[in-house]
């Protein structure tokens, strides 16, 4: 099984606003897969889809191997899941939350629940409901933990938290996929958490993905260039520009995608000159991209 | 050790993490012999995939600096002086040619910057 | 599964199933209050008659209470987390329902055998004339049932979408209005008997709460 997660051709659609046309998403098995995206572009609604909550107009969704929603007992056994906003009864107490999702999951594992219970600092006898934001988001993470998923389907788990909890929660996942090898899809606003763990990165906006690829080569190749002397528009380039803009009189600033550092060469013919390249963290990339992927590209050359 | 890791730098995770281990050997903060956090930990505390770890151990490895016995752990080798001091060395080149693009791009001359060390090196000492 | 699923149903409705239990233990003995065997003179018959007829009517409203509440506590919760914990889990979705169904049965099987033993207590030790009989064990099976289609009718529309609820409502609403309508166009068009017939006079589902709920009847 080389995908944990397999969309080809998700067709969905709620009501007359919100479409999703045709999305293919791949999450290679084993990594840790960043999900990206603005409010509303559909990420949470494609992690339903994922878990089976919502049905595809049309599509083929495939995960640990299985068609989803059909097979979606079984996957969800081994699926664990931490959705946006907080899912349980709010009448139970913590130990009684644990006691119940227990019983439905045959690889359960409570000597490392307690554990987790006290590593989070968690008051076993306290109300879910009466839980502060940053002990609720702990409480599910522990139980999508407990379950010894083989594939965590995470929603925002840490947006909203406080630095200390989201440290703790992301310590436990990664803890925990270092040991068991499970696959991560995380979705989040936190870009430079999702920076420092995940290798693997899909952007999504508008109900598509914008783009899917490794971590790495995203962040090398999106740069901005300083040229001076720069060729006219529509002269072919090896590297897809995205916007170009001017600096004064005599250079200009691209934002280019697909950039190799060999494409220097491609300067040098052409008669003009790269000054600088600028790197792009992972956080301007993704604004940068969204950017110029929601713009008329009047000025995109490929 | 690892505060200054950062997601944001150009370099790539598993590449810094390695050059501050390549450093504290090289510099003695590590001596031979000593136990270094399992992937698994560092992952954890650090909060980075643990394929970057992986990556950053295997590499040290490869260099002689550390060696990963299955099932013990990771541990410090005895480096020799002369590695450990071109170690040092290199170190040394990439922060002066850090130094002199940033003086550069600042428009501070190279005289300039060489005076600057000179005094400050001079607070130094005294 | 069913283990911590009854757990959690007991937690919320343990108000409900107490306080219904203990109604309907009290229910049958207060409807022969007056009967006892030692009094300055005994009841006839038909004072016992009216007296058990007047106190039956509860026991209708009473399944009808136990099976709305019962089943309003089952889904809210549910209904409040828009049903997303339930569709996570790794069951599938009817045999989940069914697991909740029976939590709700077991629960409420409390105040049913409270009904059986108050009804047998309460004809034990009153002085029934002659000509009358006890008719505990009936009344109480009779009892059960009512709460069984109470709490299956209410459950089933709770545990839909609120959509369903509203299409349910609106078919009853629209019955009413169509009646309404024929009324004032003078139109002889009776809807709503038949159709109150069809629900409420044996063999319709609801026909069991109708008529009269004796403990001592001829």
């Amino acid at each position: 099984m080389t995908h944990a997660i397999a969309i080809r051709g998700l067709h969905y659609r709620a009501g007359r606003s919100f479409e999703i046309p045709n999305l293919d998403l791949s999450v290679p098995t084993g990594s840790i897969y960043g999900f990206l995206g603005p409010n509303g572009s559909g990420k949470t609604t494609t992690i339903r889809l994922v878990l089976g909550l919502l049905r595809p107009r049309a599509g083929d969704i495939r995960v640990l191997d299985r068609p989803m929603p059909h097979d979606a007992p079984r996957v969800l056994a081994r699926v664990g899941y931490v959705p946006e906003q907080p899912h349980l009864d709010p009448t139970l107490t913590v130990r009684e939350v644990l006691r119940f999702q227990g019983a439905f999951y045959p690889t359960w594992d409570h000597a490392w629940a307690e554990e987790l219970l006290v590593a989070f600092d968690l008051d076993e006898h306290r109300l879910f409901g009466k839980l502060s934001k940053g002990q609720k988001g702990k409480v599910m993470m522990l139980l999508a933990l407990a379950q010894r998923p083989d594939l965590l389907v995470l929603d925002e788990p840490t947006d909203g938290l406080d630095p200390v909890v989201r440290r703790d929660m992301l310590a436990a996942l990664l803890d925990y996929v270092s040991e068991h090898g499970a696959t991560v899809f995380i979705s989040s606003h936190l870009v430079h958490e999702l920076e420092r763990m995940c290798d693997w990165i899909g952007v999504m906006d508008q109900g598509r993905l914008v783009t899917e690829l490794p971590m790495e080569r995203f962040k090398r190749g999106i740069k901005r260039l300083v040229v001076s002397g720069a060729p006219p528009i529509g002269d072919p380039t090896p590297f897809s520009v995205l916007s170009r803009e001017p600096n004064g009189a005599s250079s200009e600033t691209w934002l280019v995608r697909g950039w190799e550092p060999e494409m220097q060469a491609f300067f040098e013919t052409g008669g003009a000159s790269l000054q600088r390249v600028i790197d792009l963290d992972l956080e301007e990339g993704f604004v940068e991209l969204l950017r110029t992927f929601r713009t008329p590209r009047r000025e995109e050359v490929r | 050790m690892f505060d200054h890791i950062d997601p944001r730098s150009p370099t790539p995770l598993y590449a810094q993490i390695a050059s501050r281990l390549r450093l504290a050997v090289s510099a003695g903060e590590l001596r031979p012999g000593d136990a270094l956090p399992s992937v698994r930990r560092l992952a954890s505390q650090l909060r980075v995939n643990p394929a970057t770890v992986v990556q950053a151990y295997r590499d040290l490895e490869a260099e002689g600096f550390l060696d990963m016995r299955q099932g013990t752990g990771t541990f410090v080798r005895d480096v020799p002086v002369g590695r450990r001091t071109s170690e040092r060395v290199y170190q040394a080149t990439l922060l002066v040619r850090q130094l002199i693009a940033n003086a550069s791009r600042l428009g501070v001359s190279l005289d300039e910057l060489h005076s600057a060390i000179l005094e400050e090196m001079g607070a130094k000492a005294s | 599964m069913f283990r911590v699923i009854l757990y959690a149903q007991w937690k919320w409705s343990r108000l409900v199933v107490t306080l219904g239990t203990i109604a309907a233990f009290i229910l049958p003995i207060l409807s022969v209050q007056g009967a006892s065997p030692l009094p300055a003179s005994p009841m006839r018959a038909g004072e016992i008659l009216t007296m058990v007829q007047a106190w039956g009517v509860l026991y209708p409203v009473l399944a009808a209470a136990l099976g709305l509440l019962v089943a309003i506590a089952t889904w809210a919760p549910d209904h409040r987390g828009r049903h997303v914990h339930a569709l996570s889990l790794p069951l599938p979705r009817w045999r989940y329902v069914l697991l909740r169904f029976g939590a709700g049965l077991v629960l409420l099987a409390a105040p049913a055998l409270a009904v059986l033993a108050g009804a047998v207590f309460a004809t034990r030790f009153a002085a029934i004339p002659s000509g009358l009989q006890g008719y505990p064990v009936a009344l109480a099976i009779r009892f059960g049932v009512a709460v069984l289609v109470a709490y299956a009718v209410f459950f089933a529309v709770s545990a839909g979408t609120t959509r369903t609820a509203g299409v349910i409502l609106a078919a009853i609403g629209g019955v009413v209005v169509v009646q309404v309508l024929a009324g004032l166009a003078n139109i002889h068009l009776d809807v709503l008997t038949p159709l109150q017939g069809a629900l409420l006079l044996w063999p319709g589902p609801l026909a069991i709460f109708t008529g009269r709920w004796m403990l001592i009847d001829v």
